[in-house]
């Protein structure tokens, strides 16, 4: 059939029963109350899950969340009040346990309420600004349990009085603390530092402030070091096994305090057994572990530092102003650069190589190393003797070492360009006397001093080399084209340029008439090839080996000075010779030509002459004869006196004179130097550039620098500003 | 004023005797007939009296007459204010042209004038603005030699008198005696002699408190503070 009626399709909404039950709310709610009591009673398996979930849900969905809510807060916290009787009821051991076993039971009921209650966590409660559900039960457990008057307190002086009795040796569960801590962790921050953490720190504080006093009173230093460092490492032990990480620093730092910081002068200074002793003795181990506790707190490191650097001082101090050790130079250095490596192994070993600590030692070096005036000497006759026989054997690495020491102890003088005038002279000695145990030992020092000091320093050194070496040529091209000579005495020259070598005066001597005719021969052979230079013979600085014949026919070669060579030639000539007839033929200077005698005189095993009277002193009408009888158990005997010695008073004065004089110039040089670049400067930084400048090589007097200014001024090189007079300009 | 005591011809340095003047020089009375002379011509004139002929400069001798006529010591300070007004080069001698420009700066066309200008130039001398110059002056005046860079301790110590004694009494006394004793140095140069100055000028005397031997003070004056303070401690 066609005819269909049109019919207005219409869904309607499935309806609702309309709740109208007024007391639906309450009913639900029961149900619902009822199920938490289940749960606090254990009885959750007979519950279900969906249709308390329905409930809840059909509460707060007809807007009955604000009953709910407040249902859970007093079901809840009558649950709560109940728990802490049984809790407080608890005796001795078992508290902890209920305490931890009820906060157990606590999460798991909170679980499975929130779960119930979740469409109320997620709608009523954030609308509402209400607490949700599982930070509620946290806070109502802490309200009810652990804030209770008679809980609080307890737990507390439960938890610490265990600490306790772990500190003082017996063994705790640590589990069950680890249990209690988390949950007061979980209670959050603010619990746990103020129900907690506060107390056990200050408990600490005055467990550590009475231990440590009993042990410095019966500890020595190394002992209480051992001791704390113990205490240190048992805290932090605690801390990963049942304290809060954050709280690892907090309780460090009080042990820190308590034991280390409030007693360190006396542990410094603990006679017998302080730092002190412990550098003397080099005790590794406890000073590292002092370095470790100390560097724990403040100043610690300083003090150790401090103490370390005035010990240092005040022995350096005595080592170099000991009379006893001036009398060795060689010892004298040796015991700095023992004194050095001590120091240096105690720096490695114990105080991990920490730079302040290698700066304190170099700063101490240098405080007492320039308080001996004689230091840069001392080093120069160091060095002189090792490069004289001490390297005799040792490897070329070893060498190296040993040169790399001396370095090191240059480097503190303040002095150095006394140090480099006294080393001139030694290596002229050395080279002249040929008495060098390795030119590679000599170049490699020199090397070391360049690179150090630059090449000014060294450049007259190096041109010493080069005259030792020119000279064995210029030698090599004399005998070429004098065969004839072949047959006489041998003479060996050495050329030195008088700018590099230092100078000596050289006196009158008649050498013996085969020797200066040989002479005479080599002078027109050099200045042949040389012409516009001038040779004057060194005769205070030669040496002769001469072959003697004595009475009863023994024969000894000798090594004589050329001095001595004069005087013993004369002999073969006369049987005997008096003083005066000696000073005439020579014409040597007295005080050389007695020196000489009595080398050759009055010295047993070299006494090659024999004098009248026996005396000690060389008198004027003394009488000289060869000493038939003269024996010795060596072929080869030496007189000569070539070298290099400490310095007598006289000498010394003389020496640190030039010295003085050579640095006059030189500061000249420099206020040019800086005055011409900056055209106009005051005094004081003036004076502070020059002593910049000149400190590589020594520290310059102001007074003095003053004094050059003031010629400088003079001689129209500077001028004062007319206004400002501290100013000084440059006058090209 | 203090002659170098270099000078072949002076008689003792520290005081100085004036020889009866030379007879061949005539005092010129002035006229009052005369036709009134420019002052330029007057000025000329004075001059001539005191010149020596031969030289055509007054020497030593004139100045000695001139100070004798203007009735002031050959030491007085003005003398030396004097020579500084006219930029005089050599000590002791003053050319024709010093003395004019000397003598007209001074409006001083006769020895009357000449003296009343004396009291004048002495306070010119002594101002601020002027007196380190003349100051300066007086130590330059005093090198006689040529090249030569200091004055001897003896002289400057007169000099000193002379030029500082009345300002800074004290001072010259113990620099004085200092000079005298001390051994470093045997002439004064002029970097010292500045220094002196600015010594009294700036600190303060006799306890030199403010004296800081690190500032740029010469060498000398450094050495004088201590020995004061010695002397003083000692007492």
């Amino acid at each position: 059939m066609s005819n269909q009626k049109k019919r207005n399709f219409q869904i309607e909404a499935f309806k609702h029963r309309v709740v109208v039950d007024p007391k639906y709310a309450d009913k639900t709610w029961k149900v619902l109350e009822h199920a938490i009591h289940e749960i606090y009673n254990h009885n959750a398996s007979g519950l279900s899950f969906e249709e308390l979930y329905r409930n809840a849900y059909n509460m707060v969905l007809h807007k009955f969340g604000e009953k709910l809510y407040s249902g859970l807060v007093s079901t809840m916290t009558s649950h709560l009040k109940e728990i802490s009787k049984s809790i407080e009821a608890a005796q001795g051991e078992s508290f902890l346990e209920e305490l931890n076993r009820k906060w157990n039971d606590h999460n798991k009921a909170l679980q499975m309420i929130r779960d119930i209650l979740m469409y109320m966590d997620r709608t009523y409660i954030p609308s509402n600004h209400k607490t949700p559900v599982h930070e509620l039960g946290l806070n109502l457990w802490r309200d009810n349990i652990i804030h209770s008057s008679k809980i609080q307190s307890r737990l507390l002086n439960t938890l610490l009085e265990l600490v306790h009795r772990e500190r003082t040796g017996e063994v705790i569960d640590r589990g069950l603390m680890r249990n209690i801590i988390k949950m007061l962790m979980d209670l959050g921050s603010a619990v746990y530092q103020e129900d907690f953490e506060k107390h056990f720190l200050e408990v600490s504080a005055e467990f550590y402030k009475v231990e440590s006093q009993k042990f410095i009173e019966c500890c020595d230093c190394g002992e209480y070091l051992k001791k704390a460092e113990k205490r240190l490492n048992e805290e932090i032990e605690r801390v990963t096994h049942y304290l809060d990480a954050k709280s690892e620093i907090k309780i460090t730092s009080v042990v820190e305090k308590e034991m280390i910081a409030n007693h360190m002068p006396r542990l410094v200074h603990m006679e017998n057994s302080g730092l002190v002793n412990m550098l003397l003795d080099d005790k590794y181990e406890d000073l590292g572990r002092m370095y470790n506790l100390f560097r724990r707190v403040p100043n610690g490191l300083l003090t150790i530092r401090e103490v370390m650097t005035s010990h240092l001082r005040e022995t350096g101090k005595q080592l170099v102003t000991d009379p006893e050790r001036l009398k060795d130079p060689v010892e004298f250095v040796q015991r700095l650069l023992d004194e050095k490596d001590k120091y240096d192994s105690i720096i490695n070993k114990a105080f991990s190589n920490d730079k302040t600590f290698q700066n304190a030692l170099t700063n101490s070096f240098e405080y007492f190393i320039n308080l001996n005036a004689r230091s840069p000497e001392f080093i120069s006759l160091f060095v002189d003797d090792k490069l004289r026989k001490g390297l005799k054997g040792v490897s070329e690495e070893d060498v190296e070492i040993i040169l790399d020491k001396v370095m090191m102890l240059f480097r503190y003088l303040q002095e150095k360009d006394v140090f480099e005038k006294y080393y001139k002279q030694h290596l002229a000695k050395r080279l002249l006397s040929g008495k060098t145990v390795s030119d590679d030992a000599e170049r490699s020092l020199i090397v070391k001093l360049k690179t150090e000091c630059g090449y000014q320093f060294t450049s007259k050194l190096e041109g010493m080399f080069t005259d030792m070496k020119t000279s064995q040529d210029t030698m090599q091209g004399f005998y070429a084209s004098h065969p004839e000579l072949g047959e006489g005495p041998t003479l060996v020259v050495q050329v030195l340029t008088t700018g590099s070598w230092p100078t000596q005066p050289s006196s009158t001597c008649n050498l013996p008439s085969e020797m200066s005719a040989l002479c005479e021969k080599f002078r027109s052979y050099y200045l042949g090839t040389h012409t516009g230079r001038r040779l004057s013979w060194q005769t205070n600085m030669g040496n002769a080996d001469m072959k003697a014949t004595f009475g009863k026919g023994q024969k000894h070669e000798l090594n004589v000075s050329t001095y001595q060579m004069c005087v013993l030639m004369l002999f073969n000539n006369a049987e005997r010779l008096n003083y005066k007839e000696i000073e005439q033929a020579t014409e040597i200077p007295a005080p050389e030509l007695k020196r000489c005698l009595q080398s050759m005189a009055c010295v047993k095993g070299k006494n090659v002459l024999r004098k009248e009277p026996m005396s000690k002193d060389i008198g004027e009408e003394d009488a000289f004869f060869v000493n038939d009888k003269f024996s010795s158990k060596f072929y080869k005997v030496k007189i000569g006196t070539v070298v290099a010695q400490k310095e007598s008073e006289p000498e010394k004065q003389e020496t640190r004179q030039r010295v003085e004089e050579d640095r006059k110039p030189q500061i000249e040089a420099a206020l040019v130097r800086i005055m011409k670049s900056r055209r106009v400067l005051d005094h004081n930084n003036l004076i502070s550039e020059v002593t910049k400048q000149l400190q590589q090589r020594f520290l310059p007097n102001p007074t003095e620098i003053k004094k050059r200014i003031e010629s400088l001024i003079e001689r129209d090189f500077l001028e004062r500003d007319n206004v400002d007079r501290k100013l000084y300009r440059y006058l090209a | 004023m203090p002659r170098a005591s270099k000078r072949k011809a002076a008689p003792p340095s520290s005081s100085v005797a004036a020889p009866p003047p030379d007879q061949s020089r005539k005092r010129t009375a002035k006229a009052t007939s005369k036709p009134r002379l420019k002052e330029s011509d007057q000025i000329d004139n004075l001059f001539d009296t005191y010149a020596n002929r031969s030289l055509g400069e007054i020497d030593p001798e004139g100045i000695e007459s001139l100070c004798s006529d203007m009735k002031v010591g050959y030491t007085d300070v003005r003398i030396l204010m004097l020579a500084w007004k006219m930029k005089a080069q050599r000590q002791g001698y003053f050319t024709k042209d010093e003395w004019q420009a000397g003598l007209k700066a001074l409006k001083a066309n006769t020895i009357l004038k000449l003296v009343k200008a004396l009291s004048e130039l002495k306070k010119e001398a002594e101002s601020p603005e002027n007196f380190e110059d003349f100051y300066l002056f007086a130590f330059k005046y005093c090198l006689t030699e040529e090249k030569q860079k200091g004055v001897d301790i003896e002289s400057s110590c007169e000099l000193l008198k002379i030029v500082l004694g009345s300002q800074f009494h004290s001072q010259v006394d113990s620099l004085v005696e200092y000079l005298k004793v001390q051994k470093d140095y045997k002439v004064i140069n002029k970097d010292q002699w500045m220094g002196f100055l600015r010594f009294c000028k700036e600190i303060s005397f006799p306890d030199m408190a403010n004296y800081d031997e690190n500032q740029a003070w010469p060498l000398i004056l450094d050495n004088f503070v201590d020995w004061k303070k010695e002397k003083s401690s000692s007492r």
